[in-house]
């Protein structure tokens, strides 16, 4: 058993080799560590403007409406051109992923479980305990989640006051750079950087947010029944 | 069918026809369409859909002048542009600041979109072999547009377009995709037959 979790440990450190180092830090400024978390906390809707950038041009904009049950970790989502036609629509959880409406280009290839597993990646806190808490070269605090799902993640706080989210692929090659500018809101403007075949920038300026109740909840409420 | 069950079903057809569609409806608002030579007008747009809690309201301007020129501007939340002019379309989007040049397919589905508003605007409700036109009598006119092809279930339900009777103008488009879904577009502040500078229509601010 234990050769076994030393063979485990081995393999993690090796297949993140390629990884930015983490110098592990129990305290940072004199305060016990905790991770940078922009991720939702409650059952929110986000509705934001997204420009999408593509051979470091603007390409088209779009509206995004954004569901999401941190609790549940499930996501409906939609996504609109700047008119108001709908041109996707979709939700994920525990069942599954459920298209009501895929317009082309949106239906092709496997584009909406990758938009699903963005979404996921901004609003979501990564599953289970960071395998690795402490501080980057430049001093900025991080944390580094693994699945084998997802690969790596790491949430890392800027001196700017921004936090940077990143997704690595088991071999350590970046896949997602997502850069929060939390000034005002977490989610006030997100900038999304996907290094794909053909690379994309997505810029999404938050047009507005709610908590959601839920439904069930509301309705016990209204019975005077307790939740 | 029987001739007595053949009549009663005749009967009931003449009875509900002049209330529903009449080819000659569609002639009499395409004459007196054609007394518009442009329109401009403000808009407010609501967005319903299941996963809104309320609707997603967006406001413009829009310009027509005849026989096709458009200018389709949206100023809030998001800012976009289409500006249909002798048989061109372009749609502009604003990305950091600047206006730029959309450079997806988006613009091939917003010129069909167009060119049907512009028919509307000449009063030609029943061009389009896509969708079966009917109207409707009342305070306002309202003409119903339903497809013809069922693979648009979903997509498109019906369209309600309300006309004006004073000026034959379109007051409000409703666009029903389904149950849970649709798109309203009421128009404003309406102004017929006034002239609009031609760099409307070719212009970007």
């Amino acid at each position: 058993m234990r050769v076994f979790s030393v063979l485990i440990g081995f393999l993690l450190l090796v297949s993140c080799a390629a990884l930015p180092a983490i110098r592990q830090q129990e305290e940072v400024g004199g305060k016990k560590f905790e991770c940078p978390s922009p991720f939702l906390r409650e059952k929110t809707r986000l509705i934001h403007a997204i420009e999408v950038h593509a051979a470091g041009q603007p390409q088209t904009v779009m509206m995004g409406v954004t569901l999401a049950d941190p609790a549940f970790r499930s996501l409906s989502c939609a996504l609109m051109s700047a008119e108001g036609m709908v041109l996707l629509e979709a939700s994920l959880n525990s069942d599954g992923l459920r298209i009501s409406r895929a317009l082309p280009p949106f239906a092709e290839g496997d584009f909406i479980r990758k938009m699903m597993e963005d979404i996921e990646l901004i609003f979501f806190a990564p599953q289970g305990d960071p395998v690795q808490k402490g501080v980057f070269s430049g001093g900025e605090p991080v944390c580094r989640w693994h699945s084998r799902l997802s690969g790596w993640i790491d949430a890392s706080a800027g001196r700017d006051g921004s936090i940077v989210i990143r997704n690595y692929a088991e071999n350590g090659g970046l896949r997602r750079s997502v850069q929060l500018d939390v000034a005002a809101h977490p989610y006030a403007i997100i900038e999304l950087h996907a290094f794909e075949r053909i690379p994309y920038s997505l810029v999404m300026t938050l047009i507005e947010s709610e908590a959601v109740q839920d439904d069930t909840l509301q309705q016990k409420e209204s019975r005077g029944g307790s939740p | 069918m029987s001739s007595r069950k053949y009549a009663s079903v005749l009967f009931i057809l003449l009875m509900v026809l002049p209330s529903c569609v009449r080819a000659d409806d569609f002639e009499h608002l395409r004459k007196d369409a054609a007394r518009i030579s442009t329109i401009s007008a403000g808009f407010v747009q609501k967005k319903i859909m299941k996963i809104l809690s309320k609707p997603l309201v967006s406001e413009g301007k829009f310009y027509f002048a005849a026989p096709d020129s458009i200018r389709w501007e949206y100023q809030k939340p998001v800012k976009s542009l289409v500006i249909s002019n002798q048989g061109k379309t372009r749609r502009y989007i604003v990305s950091r600041g600047k206006w730029m040049e959309d450079r997806t397919g988006g613009v091939q589905a917003m010129k069909i979109v167009l060119n049907e508003v512009a028919g509307w605007m000449r009063g030609k409700f029943d061009s389009n072999p896509s969708f079966t036109a009917a109207v409707k009598e009342g305070a306002n006119m309202q003409i119903i547009l339903t497809p013809v092809d069922k693979s648009m279930a979903g997509m498109i339900e019906k369209i309600e377009i309300t006309v004006s009777r004073k000026d034959l103008s379109v007051k409000s488009v409703r666009i029903i995709e389904n149950a849970s879904a649709e798109t309203r577009i009421d128009f404003h502040s309406v102004v017929v037959n006034h002239t609009i500078d031609p760099s409307v229509f070719q212009d970007v601010p």
